[in-house]
């Protein structure tokens, strides 16, 4: 094999990573605050897409428009979402917090399908993005570049968000110490709001930007929640800079496992996050 | 929370008083003889209760480990499967009930003493995760190795065989003498959970999920009891799944998905999780809720989500925690009456 | 704990909107009510014929299990204009199998136990059909399978271990490999030969056939790359570029439904159609397919490279009965027939003659009427069931997919290839 094949296989991957790492990211973000594991993140992915679709796809909007308004739809509920279901039971068992959640991964999952029926939907490629280039001497999708290139600005736009301004502040203080931030005057419940709805509207957005290469259907929930929180797991709990390592490793294993070990590439992802779960259970990269 | 142990405890030993039939005896006995009534209502009500009854069975053994020791596993249909298959494929090459069974259960042991050795070392989410990992890899597996399981065919054609060895053994009729194996078994294995719960090692185990630190404090071998508890209960998940197998005829993959270890989940969910009989209540529920929704609507996850939710946000002690007041009050109003 | 009422009552209102909405859910329900038309006597022992119809209703195949479900409705609904069976009219129930084995089979027994089926139609997977096949012996009651695709349901169920209560109208995946093989084996400028499986028994048989019969035929052909990918995956990019590592000419795919339009959707951005000859779509024609690449076949992003097959295409054959069934279809539900509803129409269409020419509704009965009954039906004049295998026999062609006026949609209507039924499907006694 030659490095052009490693080296391509190795970009493919990285379009695998990014387009998990807009899933994980919001659920990661809403964990580390908020310390709710949502199940039904996945499902706000799904709405995303399905709104998506109906913005750019059915409604004929703007495909520029269509995703900033589906990630804002998504990101809206996501607020009432908080509001009204997830308020009561912070102070409950995690168990159920899960528990909770899923519940909602039922709803959403017969939601859309009374919503968009039961048929897969997929919109033509938005024009400007439609074509191919050749990298390392072979085609490479101009929307996947566009794909890698979203995740990586919602990366740098997270960090500087949570790093450099002062309601990124006022999140990291609430998150290390409720209390406290309480007591600083910080209020909590709405900061709670906000922090949820953002994650929502990164899920929505995922969502919307997958729709033009991937169809949406009503499994698609559950199918990719699964591989966020393995993401979620590898890069620590609630901490999105190892979530974005972890979105690399598990985007790079599974490019390279279908490449070389097809028979239990399955199985590796798996096994990745039960190993990091038993060693390194604060995330691979965490300095705790 | 000591003094609440302690008032279980007396409350334990008071309930033992031979001789005298309480009110809760001759129900069960009249629960007991209704259910053993059911195959003459047909086929179908037999096949459905023994659903129910594996279920619950499933969910009795998980709601140990997570009602009583605290810890929510997401990973219990991977032991579930372990036992199904084991009892598949050694009923194609020896048809011997009782054989299969057992063997079920055991590999199903087995591998929760590994999964649960691995897994203790953490509780609440992480616990939950790397359960959620560890019963991923069975389906992985399962899927995968195909010349053993078939892959998504799964290990179809499963004969329910014959109660003792070939050649000298009971054969069923049908589903109605399988459905009374189904029975024997749960009421036998569900009488042992429950010595099992009132056992100083069930009050233990509460206690761990009371107050972790406080049992090591005493002394006791925290991850030890863990470990007790997670063993037991993937032996009743493999004696449910050996159990399956025979009963529909086939192993499959999704057996062994995530989204079969959240039923177990839900059934004690609505049954309730701090009651004995929750998460048989909750298996009765949840499945012959379905055998009616699906009749009105094809919606039927949203009207079981709906009703989690509902449960999460208002009832978490399950529908017994509703009901058994009232039949109490109720009880307790008749014999003033009388 | 906060008793605050609000989430409850959002939540009710939330189901107060789903149950209003869900009124006008499913199309037909209520195929087969009451009496036949022009009120003659049923002659059966029951007064009516009971089949209980399943597939996938949900999830991401949804859409198959509609296709069956309107196949089954218009089929009862024209019997039962026309008399019924013996003067009784045909009732449906439906289920949806979820794609799982353990629900495939306990809908079996609902529709025998509770609703008194006499028969079971219709499964999507191969695991479910497999499932059933023992169950169905159990409650002695007949299947007829109308869209699994497995060959080992009527090679081994069926000829090798004896179930007689199992049968198949659709073509078996002999359509998707041998018929394709047959059909590729005269193009010598294929020679580097690769595939993007289904990562499951279908897939995996489907490319080893494929593979035997082009080997037999060919010795100048190399089998250069395989990649395997899992049910329900979204992000082919990884299995796109495994196999195109190998720069093959003809890539043999197997995913269905909704993957296979995604997986074409990403191999044009990849640019995979700029390097290959042939992109062999098995189940390309599928309708849900077809409407889902539509417009990308109208902007040549294929460059007329796609080809595919079905288990019946509705173009296919130009008999009158089938340009019949078409129209019907297309007035009655707004929708071009997929194959699962054609199969299906067939069943109930097998069901009436069968039981019709038996008296009865007795299982051994009809099943020695099904054995060997020729059956004209929209799948071909032709069509009837073997007695050995309790196989459908008719042709499905193989050809390229292109955009069609007529339709309005993209259709496998051009450079068409049809076998006779006995060049392409595996014959009893089956020697593996």
């Amino acid at each position: 094999m030659d490095a052009a094949t490693l080296l391509y296989q190795g970009l493919v991957g990285l379009n695998v990573a990014m387009s998990l790492w807009l899933v994980a990211a919001g659920l990661t973000f809403a964990f580390g605050v908020l310390g709710i594991l949502n199940f039904a993140h996945g499902s706000l992915y799904m709405l995303g897409a399905y709104l998506g679709f109906t913005f750019y796809g059915s409604l004929d909007l703007d495909f520029w428009l269509a995703l900033p308004l589906a990630a804002v739809t998504v990101g809206l509920l996501g607020v009432l979402l908080e509001r009204f279901f997830f308020r009561p039971i912070y102070h409950l068992d995690e168990a159920y917090h899960l528990i909770l959640t899923f519940g909602f991964v039922l709803i959403l999952a017969d939601a859309v399908r009374i919503g968009w029926g039961g048929v897969f939907l997929i919109p033509p490629l938005p024009s400007g993005l439609a074509g191919t280039v050749r990298i390392l001497g072979r085609g490479f999708s101009v929307y996947n570049l566009f794909v890698i290139a979203a995740g990586l600005a919602v990366a740098v736009a997270l960090w500087l968000l949570l790093d450099r301004t002062w309601w990124g502040r006022k999140v990291r203080a609430t998150a290390s110490d409720r209390e406290m931030a309480s007591t600083l005057g910080i209020d909590t419940h709405r900061l709670f709001s906000v922090v949820f709805g953002l994650a929502a509207a990164i899920a929505g957005l995922g969502g919307a930007l997958s729709i033009p290469v991937q169809v949406v259907t009503p499994g698609v929930g559950t199918a990719i929640i699964i591989e966020a929180f393995i993401i979620t797991v590898i890069g620590g709990l609630g901490n999105l800079s190892g979530a974005f390592v972890g979105a690399l490793i598990v985007g790079l294993a599974t490019a390279y496992g279908i490449l070389f070990f097809p028979a239990i590439e399955l199985f590796l992802v798996y096994l990745i996050m039960a190993l990091v779960l038993l060693f390194r259970p604060q995330g691979l990269f965490s300095g705790r | 929370m000591a003094g609440d142990e302690l008032t279980t405890l007396v409350r334990a030993a008071r309930s033992i008083r031979p001789g005298v039939a309480s009110p809760r005896t001759l129900a069960l006995l009249a629960l007991l003889v209704a259910l053993a009534l059911v195959p003459l209502l047909g086929t179908y009500p037999s096949w459905v209760m023994s659903q129910v009854l594996l279920l619950g069975l499933f969910a009795a053994g998980f709601n140990l480990l997570f009602g009583y020791t605290g810890l929510l596993s997401f990973g219990h249909a991977g032991l579930f499967a372990v036992g199904a298959y084991t009892a598949a494929l050694l009923l194609l090459a020896y048809p011997s009930l009782p054989l299969a069974v057992v063997a079920g259960t055991v590999a199903a042991g087995v591998a929760s003493v590994v999964i649960g050795y691995l897994s203790i070392r953490h509780t609440k989410i992480y616990f939950a995760m790397l359960t959620l990992a560890f019963g991923m890899m069975v389906y992985a597996i399962v899927f995968k190795w195909r010349s053993v399981t078939g892959g998504d065919d799964g290990v179809v054609g499963v004969p329910r065989g014959i109660l003792g060895v070939p050649g000298a053994g009971i054969e069923f009729g049908g589903l109605g003498g399988f459905y009374y194996v189904v029975l024997v078994v749960t009421v036998v294995a569900l009488y042992v959970l429950w010595r099992i719960v009132r056992s100083p090692l069930g009050l233990t185990l509460r206690g761990l999920r009371d107050s972790e630190i406080r049992v090591a404090f005493a002394g006791l071998p925290v991850r030890r009891y863990r470990l007790v508890s997670f063993t037991i209960s993937g032996l009743y998940a493999g004696l449910a799944g050996s159990l399956t197998a025979p009963l529909v005829s086939s192993a499959t993959p999704p057996m062994a998905h995530w989204i079969s270890s959240a039923e177990p989940v839900l059934a004690t969910l609505l049954g309730g999780v701090h009651a004995f009989s929750g998460p048989l209540v909750g298996a009765f529920l949840l499945i012959v809720l379905k055998e009616v929704i699906v009749r009105f609507t094809e919606y039927w996850l949203l009207v079981l989500g709906s009703v989690v939710v509902l449960l999460v946000l208002t009832f978490r002690g399950g529908v017994v925690s509703v009901l058994a007041p009232a039949v109490q009050r109720l009880w307790s109003q008749r014999r003033q009456d009388g | 704990m906060d008793r605050s009422p609000r989430p409850l009552l959002v939540l009710m209102v939330l189901m107060l909107l789903v149950a209003a909405c869900g009124q006008d859910g499913a199309p037909g329900g209520e195929a087969g009510d009451g009496q036949a038309a022009d009120g003659e006597e049923c002659q059966l022992e029951d007064d009516e014929v009971r089949v209980g119809v399943q597939g996938s209703m949900s999830g991401a195949h949804a859409d198959y299990g509609a296709q069956i479900e309107m196949g089954a409705t218009m089929a009862a609904e024209e019997i039962n204009a026309d008399g019924g069976v013996l003067g009784c009219p045909i009732e449906l129930e439906f289920a949806d199998t979820e794609l799982d084995p353990e629900v495939g089979t306990t809908n079996a027994r609902r529709f025998v136990n509770e609703f008194g089926a006499h028969f079971v139609v219709g499964v999507d997977s191969s695991g479910v059909a497999l499932a059933l096949a023992p169950v169905m012996e159990e409650l002695d009651r007949i299947f007829i399978a109308t869209h699994a695709a497995t060959e080992k349901l009527t090679e081994v169920a069926v000829f090798e271990e004896g179930n007689e209560s199992v049968f198949r109208v659709s073509v078996p995946v002999y359509q998707d490999a041998i018929a394709a093989a047959l059909v590729f084996k005269d193009m010598p400028e294929l020679t580097r030969f690769a595939t993007i499986g289904a990562d499951y028994e279908y897939g995996r048989t489907a490319w080893a056939m494929f593979k035997e019969t082009l080997s037999q035929h060919r010795d100048d052909v190399e089998f250069v790359a395989e990649a395997w990918a899992p049910f329900l995956t979204n992000d082919f990019n990884p299995h796109i570029s495994t196999v195109m590592a190998e720069d093959p000419d003809f890539l043999f795919v197997t995913p269905w439904a909704g993957e296979a339009v995604t997986l074409l959707r990403q191999a044009q951005g990849a640019g995979v159609f700029d390097s290959i000859d042939v992109w062999w779509q098995a189940m390309g024609g599928s309708v849900d397919v077809l409407e889902g690449v539509t417009e990308s076949v109208q902007a040549d992003a294929y460059q007329g490279k796609l080809w595919a097959t079905g288990r019946y295409l509705f173009n296919y054959p130009d008999t009158e009965r089938n340009q019949r069934f078409v129209q019907t279809f297309r007035e009655r539900f707004d929708r071009l027939p997929n194959y699962s509803a054609a199969t299906t129409y067939t069943a109930i269409q097998a069901i009436r003659a069968a039981v019709a020419e038996a008296g009865s509704l007795e299982t051994d009965a009809v099943i020695a009427e099904l054995e060997g009954l020729q059956l004209p039906s929209p799948l071909g004049d032709e069509f009837h069931i073997r007695a050995e295998d309790h196989q459908g026999v008719y042709s499905v062609p193989v050809g390229r997919v292109v955009y069609d006026e007529e339709f309005g949609m993209a259709c496998v209507c051009t450079d068409l290839t049809v076998f006779e039924p006995e060049e392409y499907y595996r014959q009893p006694p089956f020697e593996s």
